[in-house]
């Protein structure tokens, strides 16, 4: 019996410290989100004029806490519900993997958002689940589309049908350490071969001259289509002879060559190795072809980076196209997709286009591209104004990224000289080929 | 005649009141272990003969063993589960050693027992997430223990790749989980040497036995049943491993790190539609589980069931 | 003498095995009190320079990160999911260890083999139930899904120590005209208290730890528990800060250690015969 009144004692204890906590607590929650089915009792008051009760639709996102997007998101909202007093955002924020995993865990019961904002790559992986609206079908989004930029809008079509629209874009550019590269007496590589020669001269045994953080096609494609390649055929029916193609054969090749000289790094080649921003932040990494984030970063860390478009190979300096796109789901009945429809309208238009650039996403709306406004609070906009104008989307179709998984794994074991480059590439035209074949 | 039937009504009603009484305490947590396991586990093994599709409006078709045909020829689930092997065949014997030897050093002192109870108990009860990024950064390129080798000691001036290629990160990664495995170890022992009655010690010592005969003559045998405890609770917990490797070799490179876990796990998110794969591999992976937990049953059952250990 | 120079040598293992025990520990605390930029510099350092101590990193995390009411969240679900655990474990224990009925053997088998399956490869079935119960972003969808886990371990425990409590106590209350309920709250409540306390500690330190699940559950920061917290600081295409990861870390180890603490001493005594009645 002791025993147990001891346990007693322990649990009392800590409902106690519970009751502390809960005064600490409760003082200061967050303005964060609940799920629609909760009553909206005390929020009649609000709409005491509005016939009816407001439309609460659900919002998931990845904007980044902290840069400050989630605050503009929060004066956006408000400002959008200002302007619409029958609707009502409720926002989510989801970390990337959180966010993907959590439209695969809530696809087969349909707990899905009404709006989703998020990467590129997930319009095939969603849609290939069959959740995604076709947002074409929509009356006006002609219109809508045409105030954005082509390109990157076109990371949502899948055949003629558009299943998205851009919400940001951002493509890759060469950083450099300024410093680093100064004190090798270095001057900025003009092409993509000398890229590589100033990688291997700014490798030593404390300091390495290129990180890259995957060696999917959004760290290799670029390369192989600035040599004049591509990973897959133009209709995306077959990989074979363009992943085990000789352009890709000898990109591949230059990059286990670095791997082997220690002058090409990255985390996901060598688990040991320091992760790019950790690696930039302890001035181990010289260079890197990286996205907008990359320089904000290097800012943070205190590091002076220097940034220019992808040094040009001999077919160009074609960049891999990123950034987000807003989704639709089959989910929501006609009066929330209206009111997400609205929602997105508003988000892409100008004036919160702008808004979202000072804080870091590079606008799609061609308008906010050239706004003085923007521009001022990103100074490498016209650097990634012009890479956009040659950027390329990876391939979207359904399986890309089971394609593009099995490219990672091939170039990874390539690039590490667990394999010859020749062979795993072949490997990986098969593999893609059969995996195109199925179903 | 009447009392006696009174007695067997009463008799009944009893065994019928206790029926009852044994139906609620079943009940409650019948329910709860048939609704959140017993159903995933049937549904888990259904998914596995389907080319499982998860979109609500989608349908799953029917593949037979087409799914565990796919997991037995894949390359990288057999090195999967080949690493999981070399986790827990290194980790289950270390812990278990450690563990014990911590217990058996605990067991014989009076003073500050608590204390290192404590101290050696916190790995245990630290989370795994912020543990293994600690054993990322020892280990790392640029971490600790290559600072040591190359700037404090000397001893070679190109930093050592622990975590780059294969073995050496598994390794890495297998320290870790015996570092957090000793303090858990470490209770169970002391545990079952608390059990042990004084009397067997006192009478090996009359009879002249020297303290390595008397651990395996007397501690050993009687801890026999614990040591079979832990050695299966240690291997199911080996083949639950995710979190370390995930977060220090996330499995890189090119899968060459990945266990079973975290194998499925990249399966299931990681990819699309491969959810009947995942689920194969879940019901071999249990299966093995089981396959070694019934060999360890019968390797060393402790034949002493009744009477006291 | 001879017991001096063995006191000794005991101790002096021991505090050498401390070292390697404690020393990550040790470097979480003192990373925890460095700047946030400053945790994993080159070369290392190990202690921070008294000047270089900040309490930053702990202002953060209590004052702008809602610590407390992670913390609440988690203990509501520790303290919930782990008396759950320990009735429906005690009671289950004790019908299998007590009474015949049919399909006994066949639960008390189920059970075993329940603890083998890993937790993560039942993700989807599952959260399609918790979706089903409403359970999403609910810290009952935390509890109930805990409570089903810990039971079978729970339940295979307590069994074990149930057998090894005389059958003469049972009688005693059939005797007095008692039923099986008085005997499980008369005898077998008090009587295997240490193996409930055993895994009572087991089961309340699981949500200080678990991170897959609640990830999944629990999408909204005010049900947030404190793994997931945790993990929030990690950020794919962001820097982490490591300063609040450690200081939030350490923070949430507190109560863990109170409870081990409080409870140590039967922790050690509730395993000793469970455990070894297999």
């Amino acid at each position: 019996m002791k025993i147990l009144t001891r346990f007693l004692a322990a649990l009392l204890l800590l409902a106690l410290l519970l009751s502390i906590a809960g005064c600490g607590g409760q003082s200061s929650l967050p303005s964060a989100t609940d799920k629609p089915p909760t009553e909206t009792a005390g929020k009649k008051d609000e709409n005491k004029d509005s016939s009816k009760k407001p439309v609460e639709i659900e919002f998931w996102h990845n904007y980044d806490a902290g840069a400050g997007q989630i605050d503009v998101l929060n004066e956006l909202i408000a400002e959008f519900e200002k302007e619409n007093p029958d609707i009502k955002v409720n926002h989510l924020y989801l970390e990337w993997s959180a966010l993907r995993n959590n439209v695969f865990t809530g696809a087969s019961t349909g707990e899905l958002p009404d709006v989703l904002r998020g990467d590129i790559g997930f319009v095939p992986q969603f849609q290939s689940l069959d959740i995604l609206y076709e947002m074409s079908s929509l009356p006006d989004y002609k219109d809508v589309a045409a105030q954005i930029m082509e390109a990157p809008n076109s990371t949502a079509k899948m055949g003629d049908k558009f299943y998205g629209i851009a919400s940001n874009t951002n493509t890759k550019i060469l950083f450099y350490n300024k410093k680093m590269l100064a004190d090798a007496g270095l001057s900025v590589p003009k092409t993509l071969d000398e890229m590589w020669e100033c990688a291997e001269k700014l490798s030593n045994s404390k300091t390495i001259g290129f990180v890259e953080a995957w060696t999917g096609v959004w760290n290799i494609g670029q390369y192989i289509w600035s040599y004049g390649g591509d990973v897959m055929a133009p209709d995306n029916s077959t990989a074979t002879g363009y992943i085990n193609g000789p352009v890709s054969v000898a990109v591949v090749q230059k990059l286990a060559d670095l791997y082997k000289k220690k002058a090409l790094s990255g985390p996901t080649l060598d688990p040991g190795a320091l992760g790019d921003t950790d690696g930039w932040a302890a001035g181990v990494y010289a260079m890197e072809i990286d996205g907008p984030w990359r320089y904000t970063m290097a800012q943070a860390a205190n590091i002076d980076i220097g940034a220019v478009q992808m040094p040009p190979g001999p077919a160009g300096s074609i960049g891999v196209l990123g950034g987000e796109d807003f989704m639709l789901f089959k989910t929501s009945d006609d009066e929330h997709r209206e009111a997400a429809w609205k929602f997105i309208k508003f988000m892409v238009g100008k004036k919160a286009q702008v808004a979202m650039a000072k804080v870091g996403q590079m606008p799609v709306n061609k308008e906010a591209m050239s706004d003085p406004e923007a521009l001022e609070a990103m100074p490498l906009l016209p650097i990634f104004e012009e890479a956009l104008k040659t950027a390329r989307s990876r391939p979207v179709t359904p399986k890309w990224s089971d394609i593009e998984n099995i490219i990672a794994t091939k170039v990874a074991e390539a690039i590490t000289g667990q394999k010859d480059v020749q062979k795993a590439l072949d490997e990986a035209a098969a593999e893609i080929d059969s995996l195109l074949a199925s179903d | 005649m009447v009392r006696a039937d009174r007695n067997i009504r009463n008799k009944s009603i009893y065994a019928v009141k206790n029926k009852m009484y044994l139906l609620l305490l079943l009940v409650p947590g019948l329910a709860v272990l048939v609704l959140f396991t017993f159903y995933p586990i049937i549904k888990m093994t259904v998914m596995s003969f389907f080319n499982w599709k998860i979109g609500f409006s989608q349908t799953s078709e029917f593949v037979g063993l087409k799914n565990y045909i796919d997991v037995f020829t894949d390359p990288i689930a057999r090195t999967a589960l080949v690493n999981t092997l070399y986790y827990a065949l290194i980790t289950v014997p270390a812990q278990m050693a450690l563990g014990l030897l911590a217990a058996l050093l605990i067991y014989g002192i009076k003073k500050f027992s608590l204390s290192f109870r404590l101290l050696y108990y916190l790995p245990v009860i630290t989370s795994w997430v912020v543990v293994a990024l600690l054993f990322r950064y020892i280990f790392s390129n640029q971490g600790l223990l290559n600072y040591i080798i190359t700037d404090v000691l000397h001893i070679s001036d190109k930093p050592v790749g622990w975590l780059s290629t294969r073995w050496p990160a598994l390794t890495a990664t297998t320290i870790l989980g015996i570092w957090k495995g000793i303090g858990w170890n470490m209770v169970v022992f002391l545990a079952a040497l608390q059990a042990i009655p004084l009397e067997l010690f006192e009478a090996a010592s009359i009879d002249g036995a020297n303290s390595a005969q008397r651990f395996f003559y007397v501690t050993l045998p009687c801890i026999k049943g614990t040591i079979l405890f832990a050695l299966v609770m240690l291997f199911i917990g080996a083949f639950n491993t995710f979190t370390p490797i995930n977060v220090i070799t996330g499995g890189n490179p090119a899968h060459q790190t990945e266990v079973v876990l975290t194998w499925m796990y990249f399966q299931t998110f990681g990819t699309v539609g491969k959810m009947g794969y995942s689920a194969a591999l879940s019901v071999i992976i249990s299966l093995i589980v089981s396959v070694i937990a019934v060999i360890l049953f019968r390797v060393i059952k402790p034949e002493n069931s009744g009477g006291r250990l | 003498m001879k017991s001096a120079g063995r006191f000794n040598y005991r101790y002096i293992i021991l505090i050498a095995g401390l070292v390697i025990m404690v020393f990550p520990m040790i470097y979480m605390v003192t990373s925890s009190l460095r700047p946030n930029n400053q945790t994993f510099t080159y070369p290392p350092k190990i202690f921070p320079k008294l000047s270089e101590i900040t309490f930053e990193n702990y202002a953060y995390v209590l004052v702008r990160q809602n610590f407390f009411m992670y913390l609440k969240n988690t203990l509501i679900v520790a303290v919930m999911s782990t008396f759950l655990s320990a009735l429906l474990s005690s009671m289950l224990a004790y019908c299998i260890s007590r009474h015949r009925f049919p399909g006994r053997n066949l639960l008390f088998g189920t059970i075993i083999t329940i603890m083998l399956i890993p937790g993560l490869a039942m993700l989807v079935p599952q959260f399609e139930l918790a979706v089903a119960f409403k359970l999403i972003n609910k810290l009952w969808g935390v509890i109930l899904f805990y409570t089903a886990w810990t039971i079978p371990f729970s339940t295979f425990l307590i069994k074990g120590y149930i057998d090894g409590i005389p059958k003469e106590l049972d009688e005693a209350i059939y005797m007095d005209g008692g039923s099986i309920l008085t005997v499980f709250f008369r005898v077998i409540i008090p009587m295997a208290s240490p193996s409930l306390a055993a895994v009572s500690v087991f089961n309340f330190l699981y949500p200080f730890e678990e991170l897959g699940w609640s990830q999944t559950i629990l999408k909204i920061d005010a049900k947030r528990t404190l793994p997931v917290a945790i993990t929030q600081f990690f950020q794919a295409h962001n820097r982490t800060d490591w300063g609040y990861v450690f200081a939030m870390t350490c923070l949430a180890m507190i109560p863990v250690i109170v409870i081990y603490l409080l409870l140590q001493k039967y922790f050690v005594s509730g395993l000793s015969t469970g455990a070894i009645k297999m």
